[in-house]
């Protein structure tokens, strides 16, 4: 599997922020000089380019997906371009091939670049776009559904089978963004942390979910250099080792997917990625944890085993996730506290781990930070995506 | 962008079917509310499939429902809907659990959204959409 055989060595990222004049192609010329200057390879030495596939972007993702990304930066070397597309699991996919790249002998070096620029799109593109992905066109979409009202049952579930108040499921908020506020390049760095009681007074969209328990679109972009374990050694640079993975698919159509079956499969994940790499949960330092949504958050820190079933929310109202708490827990604060890019915030999910398992994560330094579990989902959460990191092979 | 400039879509979307869950929409204009079934597994399947998902069968056939459902879960939504949807608001969308052993979602009707509560008991009652749709939406069994 995937133990111990690729390692990012090089990270790039522009601040996620609403800035319409920042063109998609800006973007992307910055972020991948950056990640490879960081790698201390030269540009020619990239072999490979994977593209995350921007969503809501069919322009964008025609261009990366026929090849422009290598011609536009000169890419001497490179032997091949794609683009994968699951979503919010697209870096996943875009790592795991790298991997097969690599041992395949196709690629010494693979960039993962990823841009979104919402600000530029249409509003009624972008609202008619979240509205139907990841829902059933004949037996959901009719109905009225979108993702806000998805995670709102979802979270009223949880909320009827734990008893968490709605103080507690909006607990999570302040927990991810006292990360995102110390993030330079999260949308609320150095805003106000919202407490608990401001965001459940926020108005209410769906129930139980509030305004500020939503996302912000905004425009944003990272990027990723791959290469072989073996040769992130021989560079004696600090670098993010893969060491296990797991996954399980749930379903396509939101109807289908068992509140239960999902909770029993983010643990199963959890397990085996950690089993892969032959740590426990007892050595994870950081669980950089991606749900999209606030509400979630608590049903993922049970299935873990980090908090008790039900206590879940609890934990997030008492301050252990947050800033200064004694569980480091999504230290970019997930797409609520670091604006919502699409498929971005995945991407920008692995470069924070790489961050801090490189030790340049600045204030959100997580103390010797050894090893990170991270997951990825897509759609409206049609599978869960285990993985562990550590600083060593 | 001024809001004018915005064209949003207002007309009411229509389920997109496929060949084989048209009888299903014929059913629902009927009135009657049913299930596809696989005669060689014994399987009640939602949503319709060409072939039965359990077996690959296409031995396949429809059941009416008792049209009796639990509501396992729901949100109210009063906010952030697309347009198209926005004279119905508030509305609530649930997740229910029929008596023939399927989950679908639709609107929990004819009641104020407080009384809604999981577990409680629904029955079926169609909602027009145009002559060819009439959308299966459920309210309380105590509701007149
Ligand atoms: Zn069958």
């Amino acid at each position: 599997m995937s133990h111990g055989k690729i390692a990012i060595i090089g990270i790039g990222e522009v601040p996620t922020r609403i800035m319409p004049e920042r063109t998609r192609w800006d973007i992307l010329y910055d972020v991948c000089t950056e990640a490879i200057r960081d790698s201390g390879l030269d540009k020619n030495d990239i072999e490979g380019v994977i593209n995350v596939a921007p969503q809501a972007q069919p322009k964008l993702a025609a261009e990366l997906s026929f090849g422009k990304l290598p011609e536009e930066l000169g890419l001497k070397g490179c032997k091949d371009n794609c683009t994968c597309n699951a979503g919010g699991a697209s870096t996943s996919n875009c790592i795991r091939l790298a991997e097969q790249y690599i041992t395949s002998g196709l690629a010494k070096a693979v960039l993962i670049p990823h841009v979104t620029v919402h600000s530029t799109v249409k509003p009624e593109d972008l609202i008619s776009f979240f509205a139907k992905a990841g829902v059933d066109m004949q037996w959901e979409y009719p109905f009225g559904t979108t993702y806000n009202i998805l995670m709102g049952m979802m979270a009223n579930r949880y909320m009827h089978e734990t008893g968490a108040k709605p103080e507690h499921m909006a607990s999570v908020v302040t927990a991810l963004r006292s990360w995102s506020s110390r993030d330079p390049n999260s949308f609320f760095y150095n805003k106000e942390v919202p407490s608990p009681e401001k965001v459940f007074s926020s108005s209410l969209l769906n129930t139980p979910l509030h305004k500020r328990e939503s996302n912000i679109l905004c425009d944003g972009g990272s990027a990723m250099v791959i290469v072989s374990a073996d040769v992130a050694k021989k560079m004696k640079k600090p670098a993010a080792y893969k060491l296990g993975e797991s996954v399980r698919y749930f379903s396509g159509t939101p109807v289908l997917r068992d509140f239960h079956k999902v909770a029993e499969g983010l643990s199963l994940t959890g397990v085996e990625a950690m089993k892969e790499a032959g740590v426990t949960k007892e050595d994870i330092d950081l669980w950089n944890i991606y749900m999209a949504y606030p509400m979630n958050h608590p049903i993922m820190a049970e299935a873990l085993g980090i908090a008790p079933i039900g206590e879940g929310a609890k934990y997030f109202y008492d301050g252990r996730m947050s800033f200064g708490g004694d569980i480091p827990w999504s230290t970019i604060g997930d797409a609520p506290g670091r604006g919502h890019t699409g498929s971005g915030v995945s991407t920008a999910m692995y470069v924070e781990t790489a961050r801090q398992l490189m030790g340049k994560a600045g204030e959100r330094q997580v103390k010797d930070c050894k090893y990170v579990y991270q997951n990825t989902a897509g759609g409206s959460g049609f599978n869960n995506i285990g993985t562990v990191w550590g600083r060593d092979l | 962008m001024d809001a004018q400039d915005i064209q949003f879509d207002m007309t009411r979307p229509l389920p997109e079917t496929q060949p084989w869950s048209v009888a299903f929409w014929e059913n629902a204009k009927e009135g009657k509310l049913v299930v596809q079934h696989c005669k060689d597994c014994n399987t009640n399947i939602f949503y319709p499939r060409k072939i039965c998902p359990e077996c690959w069968s296409k031995n396949l056939d429809w059941i009416e429902a008792s049209g009796k459902a639990t509501v396992y879960m729901f949100s109210t939504a009063y906010d952030m809907v697309e347009p198209r949807f926005w004279e119905d608001i508030p509305y609530t969308i649930a997740y229910v659990d029929l008596e023939e052993g399927i989950r679908m979602m639709t609107r929990i009707v004819d009641c104020k959204p407080e009384d809604i509560k999981i577990g409680m008991t629904v029955e079926v009652v169609f909602k027009k959409l145009n002559d060819d749709f009439y959308l299966p939406y459920f309210k309380p069994v105590e509701s007149k």
